[in-house]
């Protein structure tokens, strides 16, 4: 946010000089965009021409047109369970995380130097931490017989809780970032005007807190809901979820066009849930 | 002050139980009881029989040449890009932070399988090469931001000063920008190195008969909890957190971890 203020100082030159240097300044981007373009747009525009089309029964192709044939595919209940489950899953985990990560970031906000410095380390190593052992540590975890000797394993509740522990650190670390830089001084003028420690937290660590808490629950929420290592670990290919739903078109069944709806919907209707928490989340910081 | 002492406990507890399934795994594949219901003593063999397999040495080998020029492209990608964004019209600059935002926070089975239908619209044949592109989407999404967050904090002051003194732009940059951008680079290329290591969803789907080691490793856990699958884990985790005390060392730790925590993707888009 504030970072860009820096950047307009830029001195300016005269004549073909400037033009030049704007041209090579303007070249820095080119990789960045490119690749952008080739490998991340041009597939998702792809995705969507696809979502169209229909497959033929017959030959086994792809047919171009302009059917919305695998969109209503998309609602019949067997995949529509799997869209609930994904949205019901990542939510909770989402809402876990923001409980358990709250507390932690901010006592390591109340923490200084060697400390604080240990405690957030103890944040990244599992963030740095393959997610594939971390996913695959919570089966060596529901397999321990004070858990139940695996009994757990390939139900909701294993799938949730492996959202939960490899997504924790993500929402932990813009958590605390937001929480580091309330000014000390806003606590405890709030205590000196009698706000006992609950409503210390309601009416002025929270909402200062704000942009961190949406934050981690985008960086949490929206990849968990098309979560596909997960459910496939945990879930033993019986709980399924939106990712599953999505590669199985593409990587067994061979309906690209309605894996391609199946894609397309999830990116929509993230980009919306997105797109609302940060209006929202913007209107009331404006009005802050 | 009573409070600071329960958020103690908690935050102790939520530290145990991000550590604790980790250290199980690792102990695991020391464990001689292949059932792994008891601890019956201590063995190397899950290490010997993981690592004498010739398919998980071919697919760590495949990970690593993935892994390095990943890595590479998107340094190369994320350097002039970062320091473009500094004098970037307002518009350019959301452009490229919108993007930016979005190959980290869109499911990565989305991009997968919308770059899985390109290849295979043009014919182009599924291997290491696609498993890169899809790979360098993201990771390059990741080391932009490290690097941006580390380039807004520094003046141009220095570069126009060099530029002044006569230096042409690309010895400016290599004297005087890159060796400020030392720490940040050094972050994000290692921690690219390990996500693109780490990598399932994108390689699964555009691998086609080449494996990467997380994508054998995948297919095993799906399946079962053994000794050998532990003792790869155990590898794989040790070669993360050496990637991660590099880092540390070169830089110390301060640095290292105020990169991490300072990088915030949430703001690439304000």
């Amino acid at each position: 946010m504030a970072s860009g203020a820096l950047a307009r100082g830029g001195v300016s030159r005269s004549g073909g000089w400037a033009a030049r240097r704007r041209l090579a300044k303007g070249s820095l981007v080119l990789p960045a965009f490119g690749w952008t373009a080739v490998f991340f747009v041009i597939p998702l525009i792809l995705l969507i021409a696809y979502s169209f089309g229909h497959i033929d029964i017959i030959t086994f192709t792809v047919q171009w047109g302009w059917t919305t044939r695998s969109y209503s595919q998309v609602f019949q209940s067997l995949y529509l369970s799997a869209i609930g489950r994904s949205l019901l899953l990542s939510s909770g985990a989402t809402l876990a995380c923001l409980l358990a990560g709250f507390p932690v970031a901010y006592y390591i906000s109340l923490q200084r130097g060697r400390r604080q410095l240990v405690l957030l380390v103890a944040i990244i190593v599992p963030f740095w931490t393959s997610f594939l052992v971390r996913t695959y540590a919570m089966t060596n975890l529901l397999n321990a017989h004070w858990l139940g000797s695996g009994k757990l394993l390939d139900t909701p509740f294993a799938v949730g809780l492996g959202i939960f522990y490899t997504y924790l650190p993500l929402m932990v670390l813009p958590l605390y970032v937001a929480l580091e830089r309330i000014d000390p001084a806003l606590r405890e003028s709030a205590a000196d005007l009698g706000a006992g420690g609950f409503s210390r937290l309601r009416r002025v660590i929270i909402p200062l807190a704000m942009p961190g808490i949406v934050a981690g629950c985008i960086l949490v929420g929206v990849p968990s809901t098309g979560e596909y290592v997960i459910p496939s670990i945990l879930g033993g290919g019986k709980v399924l979820m939106y990712g599953n739903v999505v590669a199985d078109q593409f990587q067994s069944t061979g309906n690209y066009p309605f894996g391609a709806a199946l894609a397309v919907s999830l990116m929509a209707a993230l980009t919306v849930v997105v797109l609302a928490v940060r209006r929202a989340s913007a209107r009331r910081e404006a009005l802050a | 002050m009573k409070r600071p002492s329960a958020l103690a406990v908690f935050t102790g507890l939520v530290l145990l139980f991000l550590f604790a399934p980790i250290i199980v795994v690792v102990l695991n594949a020391f464990n001689s009881n292949h059932t792994l219901d008891s601890w019956d003593g201590f063995t190397g063999r899950w290490f010997s029989q993981a690592f004498s397999d010739s398919a998980v040495r071919s697919a760590l080998w495949v990970s690593v040449r993935v892994a390095l020029v990943s890595t590479a492209l998107s340094l190369i990608i994320a350097i002039p890009a970062s320091l473009w964004a500094r004098r970037a019209s307002r518009r350019a600059r959301a452009l490229l932070d919108g993007t930016t935002y979005m190959r980290i926070v869109l499911p990565e089975i989305v991009a997968a399988a919308g770059l899985f239908l390109l290849f295979r619209r043009i014919n182009f044949g599924l291997g290491i090469a696609t498993i890169i592109a899809g790979h360098v989407v993201f990771t390059s999404a990741y080391a932009t931001i490290i690097i941006q967050a580390r380039v807004a904090t520094l003046s141009i002051s220095l570069e126009e000063a060099a530029a002044d003194l006569g230096a042409v732009p690309w010895r400016a940059f290599r004297r005087v920008t890159l060796p400020m951008l030392r720490p940040a680079v050094i972050v994000a290329g290692l921690l690219v190195f390990t996500f693109s290591m780490d990598d399932v969803v994108s390689s699964a789907f555009l691998s086609g008969n080449t494996v990467t080691l997380p994508v054998l490793i995948f297919g095993l856990m799906r399946f079962h909890v053994t000794p050998e699958v532990n003792a790869i884990a155990a590898g794989v985790t040790v070669l993360t957190l050496v990637t991660f005390s590099l880092s540390a060392a070169l830089l110390g730790l301060r640095t290292g971890a105020s990169i991490v925590v300072g990088a915030r993707p949430e703001e690439a888009s304000s």
